[in-house]
Formats: C-alpha cells, sequence, structure tokens
C-alpha cells in the first residue's frame, strides 16, 4: 500500500502524511510533538526509545490532513541515525536546539545523509527559543542554512510558540504538492 | 500442548502470526492472545485472517523489510527495533516485531518489551543527561577560555585589563582564577569562593582556592610536574575530599598564557561541581568506569587495573598514546569531528590489541594501553608497530574528507622501568611528551638517559629565554658573489649564540630546540630588527647589499610576522628592495596557502624571495610555477660532488635551465673549490656562496671585505 496516497477512512476523504522528527538527543523532538498533539509541556527530560508514533488530523481550507508523526530516538553515540526510518515519509522536520551548536551540526549531518533518500520538503525547526541563544551564528551561515531547507521555524515547544504555524504550514506545503501532483 | 503454549507466550507477552500473504500483510494469529494483542490488532479473532494496516504505521512499514526474509528459501530473522504504539483504546504499548523464516514458514512475533524498554529508557535517559551536562560544560568553558585568552593577549596597561577581566570571570557559572606564574591569584571569582567554600568549623581560616586546587593537582595528577615545567595545559577531573563533610567531584581546565618568549606568564583556572553528574553516572556502574564518547573504560578505570596488573607482579609494557596537534584539528574541522576521530582511533587501537591487553582513554586526546603478560621489547615494538600502521591509514570527515594524523606514543616497563601507578604514569607522559611537538609518529621508551635529556632540554629552553633577554645573539653575514660582475651582491644572515659559558655557539645546537619550544617567533623577530639596522647600516656606507634572512616554518604561519617585518622596514627607513626571505621547500609545501599569501606581500612592498636547500626537500616543480619566487638556491649536497659526479653535474644543470625558464635566479650553495666555481659559471649560475669565497664573518669584518672589494675595482 502507499502510504502516500489518499485514503478512505469512515466515508471521508483523508489524507494521511508521514512526517518525520529528526535530530541530536536532547533537542526537543517529543516535546515539540506533545505541545502539537496534546498542548501540554513537560520540563522533565524522559528520552525516547525507537520511534513513537503519534496522529493529529488538521482542517485546511475545507480539507482533513491527518499527520502522522513519528518521533526517532535522537541521535548521538548511543544511537546513529537510520535512513529506513524515512520510508514513505511526505516530510521531515530537523530539530536543533538553539542553546547547544553541536546539536545543529548535527541536524544539518542528519539532513544531508536523509537527503540521499529523499527529497521531500525539509523544515528547520530551531527549537528552545525561550532560552537565550548560545550559538553564535553571524547572518551568512544563518541563510547558508536556511537555503538547505523549505522551511524554518523558531519554536518553543515549552511556550508553544510556532509550533501550529510549523506543523500547519508542512501541512499546507503538503497539500499544495498533492494538488499539483494530481493536476499534473 | 497448544493451551500450555498460549501460558507461556503470554507469560512472554509475545504473539505468533503467521504471514498467509506477505505482499499484502495478511497473517494469522497462531497463538498468544494476552489484552495487549486484543488491542493492537481489534480486527484479530483466533484462526481468522486479518490485515496489517495503517493503524500500526511502524509494523506496516516493517513488513517491507520483513518481506526480504520471507521471499528467500533460507531460514532467517529480523528484528523491527523498538517503537511506542498508542492503541485505539489509548493503551501504550512498547513493541518489537520479529520476522522469521522458518522451515518455508512466514512467521511475524511481536513482543511486548516493556521491561527492556524501561531499562534501555533509564539506561540512556542517564547517559544523555551527562552527556547533555558534559556538552553544556565543555561549551561555556570552551567560550569563557577564548574571551580570557583575547584579552590577555591585548597589549594594554595592566589595570585595564585586571578590571575586564574581572567583570567578565564574575559573570561565569562556574569557578574562575587568573593566577601569575607561581600560582599567586590574581583574580577570582565569587563562584571560585563558593565553590572551595568548606563547613569547618575548627579551622579559622579557610585554605584559598588556589592551594587547594594545587594541592588535588599535585597528589592527583603524576602529569602535575611535567605540565608545569613545560608550560602544557591539562583538563581532567579530580576528586576534592575534606572529612567530615566534604566531597566534590571538580572538573578543571588548566591553561597557560605564554608571552612572546613562550613564558608562561600566567594561568587561566577553571573549575566547575560536577558531583551531581558524577552522582548521575555512578548510579550506574558502567557509566562511572566507561569514557562517554568511545565507550572505553575511562581514567579511573584504568587506574584501578594497573593497579590490579602491579598487585599480579607480572610483567607488562605500559604505552601512552597521545594525538599530536588534536587542538588544531578540531579548532580546523570542528569538535563534532574530533570527537569522531576519536572514537575512530580508539576503534583502531582496539582492533589491534589482543583481548587481554586494556586500553582506556586517559585525557582528552590520550590514550592508555596495557600490554598485558608482554616482557620483551621486540613483542612490545611489533604491537606498536601494528598499531602506528592502524592509525596511519587515513581517516575521513563526514563530507568525506580525507586527513591523517601522528601519535607519540610513550612506553615504559613494569617492573624494570618503575613499580608504581604514579612512576609509571608519570614516565609514560613524559616519553610521550618528548615526541609530542614531532609532526611524525614518534614512539619513546622510556629510559635514564631520556629523562636526562628532557631535563637538558629544558634547561637549554631556558637559557635560550634568558638569551633573547640578555642579547646573546649575534648575526654573521656570508657573502654572496654574483657570477657576472664577480661582486658580493648579497649576504645571508646566520645566527650566532654567545652563550656566556660554552661561547659561541652555532645554529645546529639550538634552531630546533627553539622551533620545538615556540622561543623562534621571538628569535625570528630579532633576526629581522637585526638584519634591517644591518642592510641600514651597510646603505648608509654606500653600498647596494641585500641582507638574506631564514624564515623557519613556524614563522611562515605566524600571523603577526608581515606586520612586524613592515615595521622595522619603518623603523630603519630601509628600502625592502634590500631585504630577501628564504624559506625551505618543505614550509613552500606543507603550508602551501599560507606561504603563498605571505610570500606575495613581502615582493608587494619589494622585497623578493629565496627556495633554500632546494633538492633536498619535495622538489615539487609545481610550487615553483604558482608560487611569488626570484631565486633558487641548490643545496650544498649536489655541489659538493658536482666535478666529479656525473649524476650532480646533470642535476645541477637541470635544476639551472629550469630555473631560468621559469624567470627564476640561481645561487649555488657551498661552493669550496675552484674546480666547483668553474662549473658553475660554465653553466650560467646566478651567483655563488662558500667557503671558498667566504665564511659567515661578524658585521664589522664584512664592511673591511666590502671596502677591500671597492678598493680593487
Amino acid at each position: 500500500m502507499n502510504k502516500q496516497q489518499a485514503v478512505e477512512k469512515g466515508g471521508d476523504a483523508l489524507i494521511q502524511k508521514k512526517i518525520c522528527l529528526l535530530g541530536a538527543s536532547s533537542v526537543g523532538k517529543t516535546s515539540l510533538v506533545k505541545q502539537f498533539v496534546e498542548g501540554i509541556f513537560s520540563e522533565k527530560y524522559l528520552t525516547t526509545i525507537g520511534v513513537k508514533i503519534d496522529r493529529k488530523t488538521l482542517s485546511i481550507a475545507n480539507e482533513q490532513i491527518n499527520l502522522l508523526l513519528w518521533d526517532m530516538e535522537g541521535n548521538d553515540s548511543y544511537n546513529v541515525f537510520q535512513e529506513k526510518y524515512l520510508r514513505g515519509a511526505a516530510g521531515y522536520i530537523i530539530v536543533v536546539d538553539q542553546t547547544r551548536t553541536s546539536s545543529l551540526l548535527e541536524g544539518i549531518d542528519i539532513h544531508t545523509l536523509a537527503r540521499q533518500v529523499t527529497d521531500c520538503p525539509a523544515i528547520l525547526a530551531i527549537n528552545k527559543s525561550d532560552l537565550l541563544a548560545t550559538w553564535h551564528l553571524d547572518d551568512s551561515e544563518y541563510e547558508a542554512y536556511q537555503d538547505l531547507f523549505d522551511l524554518q521555524f523558531l519554536t518553543s515547544a515549552k511556550t508553544g510558540n510556532n509550533v501550529e504555524q510549523m506543523f500547519s504550514s508542512l501541512a499546507e506545503l503538503l497539500l499544495k504538492r498533492e494538488k499539483n501532483d494530481l493536476t499534473t | 500442548m497448544t493451551s500450555l503454549l498460549n501460558t507461556a507466550l503470554n507469560a512472554l507477552e509475545q504473539v505468533v502470526l503467521e504471514v498467509t500473504d506477505a505482499k499484502s500483510g495478511t497473517v494469522k494469529l497462531l497463538e498468544g492472545g494476552s489484552p495487549w494483542a486484543s488491542d493492537l490488532f481489534p480486527q484479530a479473532s483466533a484462526q481468522q485472517a486479518f490485515t496489517i494496516n495503517d493503524d500500526t504505521p511502524f509494523l506496516l512499514d516493517f513488513l517491507i523489510d520483513a518481506n526480504t526474509i520471507w521471499q528467500q528459501q533460507d531460514n532467517a530473522k529480523l528484528h523491527s527495533g523498538l517503537w511506542t504504539e498508542i492503541t485505539t483504546n489509548n493503551t501504550v504499548l512498547h513493541l518489537e516485531a520479529i520476522a522469521i523464516k522458518h522451515e518455508k514458514r512466514n512467521i511475524l512475533v511481536i513482543s511486548n518489551q516493556l521491561e527492556n524498554f524501561k531499562i534501555q529508557q533509564q539506561t540512556k535517559q542517564l547517559a544523555r543527561e551527562v552527556l547533555l551536562s558534559y556538552d553544556r560544560l565543555f561549551l561555556k568553558n570552551e567560550y569563557l577560555h577564548t574571551r580570557l585568552l583575547s584579552i590577555l593577549n591585548q597589549p594594554s596597561d595592566q589595570s585595564n585589563v585586571l578590571s575586564t577581566l574581572a567583570k567578565v570571570i564574575e559573570n561565569a557559572e562556574f569557578a574562575v582564577l587568573i593566577a601569575s606564574k607561581d600560582f599567586t591569584t590574581s583574580i577570582e571569582n565569587s563562584a571560585a569562593l563558593s565553590l572551595f567554600k568548606h563547613n569547618d568549623i575548627l579551622k579559622a581560616q579557610s585554605a584559598r582556592p588556589i592551594d587547594i586546587l594545587i594541592s588535588l593537582m599535585k597528589n592527583q595528577l603524576p602529569e602535575y610536574e611535567r605540565i608545569l615545567s613545560t608550560g602544557s595545559s591539562w583538563d581532567g577531573e579530580l576528586c576534592w575530599i575534606l572529612p567530615p563533610s566534604t566531597l566534590k567531584w571538580l572538573k578543571i581546565g588548566l591553561y597557560p598564557v605564554k608571552n612572546k618568549n613562550n613564558q608562561v606568564e600566567s594561568w587561566i583556572i577553571f573549575a566547575n561541581d560536577i558531583s551531581t553528574i558524577k552522582h548521575l553516572t555512578q548510579r550506574n556502574e558502567l557509566l562511572a568506569m566507561q569514557d562517554m564518547l568511545t565507550e572505553l573504560p575511562n581514567r579511573f578505570a584504568f587506574w584501578q587495573t594497573l593497579e590490579e596488573h602491579i598487585a599480579t607482579k607480572q610483567p607488562f609494557y605500559l604505552l601512552y598514546v597521545d594525538i599530536n596537534d588534536f587542538r588544531r584539528h578540531n579548532e580546523f574541522y570542528g569538535h563534532n569531528e574530533g570527537d569522531k576521530l576519536l572514537v575512530e582511533i580508539s576503534r583502531r587501537i582496539r582492533r589491534m590489541i589482543k583481548t587481554t591487553d586494556f586500553i582506556a582513554r586517559v585525557g582528552g586526546d590520550e590514550f592508555a594501553i596495557i600490554l598485558s603478560g608482554v616482557d620483551s621489547k621486540v613483542t612490545c615494538e611489533l604491537a606498536i608497530k601494528r598499531i602506528i600502521e592502524s592509525i596511519n591509514k587515513p581517516f575521513q570527515t563526514k563530507k568525506s574528507e580525507l586527513f591523517s594524523i601522528n601519535v607519540s606514543i610513550g612506553v615504559a616497563n613494569y617492573p624494570n622501568d618503575a613499580q608504581s601507578v604514579e612512576e609509571l604514569m608519570k614516565f609514560v607522559d613524559l616519553s610521550a611528551y618528548n615526541g609530542k611537538k614531532n609532526k611524525k609518529n614518534s614512539v619513546q621508551f622510556y629510559s635514564k638517559s631520556m629523562k636526562d635529556a628532557s631535563h637538558d632540554l629544558i634547561k637549554i629552553e631556558r637559557e635560550l629565554r634568558q638569551a633573547i633577554v640578555n642579547n646573546e645573539f649575534e648575526l654573521y653575514l656570508q657573502p654572496i658573489i654574483d657570477v657576472k660582475t664577480n661582486c658580493i651582491n648579497k649576504a645571508e644572515a646566520l645566527i650566532r649564540w654567545n652563550h656566556p659559558e660554552k661561547g659561541l655557539i652555532g645554529p645546529d645546537d639550538f634552531i630546533a630546540i627553539a622551533e620545538k619550544s615556540g622561543l623562534i617567533i621571538a628569535m625570528g623577530e630579532w633576526v629581522i630588527s637585526r638584519s634591517c639596522q644591518i642592510a641600514k647600516a651597510i646603505n648608509q656606507l654606500g653600498y647596494e647589499i641585500k641582507i638574506s634572512m631564514n624564515l623557519s616554518p613556524s614563522q611562515v604561519t605566524d600571523d603577526n610576522l608581515f606586520s612586524h617585518l613592515r615595521r622595522c622596514i619603518n623603523d630603519n627607513k630601509l628600502n625592502p628592495g634590500l631585504l630577501e626571505l628564504e624559506v625551505t621547500e618543505g614550509v613552500l609545501v606543507d603550508d602551501y596557502s599560507v606561504a603563498e599569501k605571505l610570500l606575495s606581500k613581502v615582493r608587494m612592498i619589494g622585497m623578493s624571495v629565496s627556495v633554500d636547500d632546494f633538492g633536498t626537500g619535495y622538489s615539487s616543480l609545481s610550487y615553483l610555477k604558482k608560487l611569488p619566487l626570484d631565486f633558487l638556491k641548490i643545496d650544498r649536497s649536489f655541489i659538493k660532488e658536482i666535478v666529479t659526479d656525473d649524476n650532480d653535474k646533470a642535476i645541477v644543470r637541470a635544476v639551472i635551465a629550469m630555473a631560468h625558464n621559469l624567470n627564476l635566479c640561481v645561487t649555488a650553495e657551498g661552493v669550496e673549490t675552484k674546480e666547483q666555481l668553474t662549473f658553475l659559471v660554465n653553466n650560467s649560475c646566478n651567483s655563488v656562496q662558500g667557503y671558498m669565497l667566504s665564511r659567515p664573518i661578524k658585521f664589522d669584518h664584512f664592511i673591511t671585505l666590502l671596502n677591500e672589494q671597492k678598493a680593487i675595482s
């Protein structure tokens, strides 16, 4: 079955899309999903093991889109990035923590690896915007990173800043691509 | 039987499904029927086939990989890895699937992994919290270290520097101390005072933070003396115990601040309280004894193992592997690549040693290895050879750039060289340090003579420093004769050391030490200043003589060299056309881009450039075309046999022809006989230099020579 295709459910035409959240460990991938799906944030850090899948249906321009959110265990010396989990993904979000430069570099590396297996839309989520950024990037570096992604958001899973917007924008982008695919 | 199997599977929290149609993902429940399985597959009922659909998206995706197993003939197994599923009843399940091909049957086992999940989560949670803490600590330290160094290296008045430093360090979240070279505290922040505050009411006055730190380092750091005597930096962990109530784990960073003469002027010391992180790691025995990055045993595990080995009284060799220029590598490629390199090196070394040997990461870029039961030097050398060969193979960055590294290995034998943990560590550390600044791989077996030589080296370094301050150096000039005019048109400036006790010392006996210790920068600056004065003085006597100065590899990469050169030229109101820089081939090839920039700038202001010792190094002709050069100096080794050796004749003729084609002039070095001179003149060599014409002479003598030449002409 092709999961990127729209599926029929309960009589309503429902478009279902797989979105992967990728990044170094402890950047806030799970917190972003929790904020988006349940609207809550917990200060306590609880590491993800393997993959956790959540769902949320969005209504965009009278269309229902069901997002399957694949929240992946963060990558570090205990867990290497596995491209296979991107199979069938309609888009992916690289999450980085703006208080740790190393998470940005790790994120860019994951993005490079991901690009070898898919050309689906990619978003850069610069998370923890409620904290003071401790990386020192100049404008040209920012632009260079921006160019690598389809969209970029400064998010805070804690305050909810830009979280809904990020997922909605991605959903819109996917719908637009879906329509373009259908018309062509 | 089936009921018993069911009970067993339920106890194991597993369900077994037979795959009836692999393509569509149709399965049939064979055995097992826990409530969680019904939650996961509400559509399943006994012996009724059902299709795995996107209600379980992870499993659906896994079927694609599973199909590769099921479609083959041979028995095989594939694990999906852990995933978390929230069922329609909102039950949270932590699962793993196993695809099995067994005796032509396609089986899918789903296993509820709650316990395994919890264990994994606990371990990784802990490990990641520690990783995160270290990551943050490292970033903060690195940032402040860079800032402090830039302030301390700024030339400004002392009181201003101290007040700026005080402001910067007061805001640091960890203890920061700036101390003089003899460890008298200049500034300490509040965090330092509170970190080292203890509740000892019996003592009227608590010890100063610096005193506590020094005593900890002296007692817990075998490398302490070496660090101080060589002005090296160190970072690592120390434990501060002060009964009855104080036990703190400290992460210490000790960094020297050096002046131009490479002398330590002050120390920057960072101390972070990592007791909480230690507490976290100690909750897990593995983490407490393991280096997080390389997963090798850490310094403490190593210490323990070394003690155990000594207790057995069986002989062994101890190796200390230190990566040369690791800091430079980190700065160039970034810390992530540095970490990657450490992991790769640890893997390579581990593959090269026996399972009975022991390897640990004992410092930032240092590994220690115990070659158990090895008592023969030959066997030890073989093991080292294997290690070096594995490290010699190129490494790769994440962006697939290839690079290579070198290591310094210090070696000591138990019981011949030392019998205690502290002494063994001290000796291997010293042995490794002796080869450290060598750009090549080096292996140093500990010996008494090496220890003495190391002391001698430190002594010469100290004397050299003094020599710079006392102005004990002198420039001798060796005339270079223009073949066409038969007159002196240039002189090479050669340094000599008027040692107060040993008399005149030639450069061969001290340049290498100056290069190794970094003193060459200050010495080179003196040579430039003095050469400019000499060139000006000669010019004022009415002679147009160029003074040629030798540049060492470190000077070529010194950012301040060009500005110093300009300043000396301006101070002496000297025509830059009267100066020339000599660089060796090695410098040009090793630091091509840096050399190219510097040489272009010096030529732009009117100086000339020559390549020294041509023919002895890489002799890469490509750089001759690309680099801004004026002269090639053919090395004396080719000139020596030029009259009798046909090969040397051919080489020298070829070099002259090639140089002329590239519009370069040629100087022959080491001309000692008339026959040599005739050959060179007949083959259009442009200028000559050597004992036959004149040895290097003092300035006054040189002037006399010029005057005599003028009188004759």
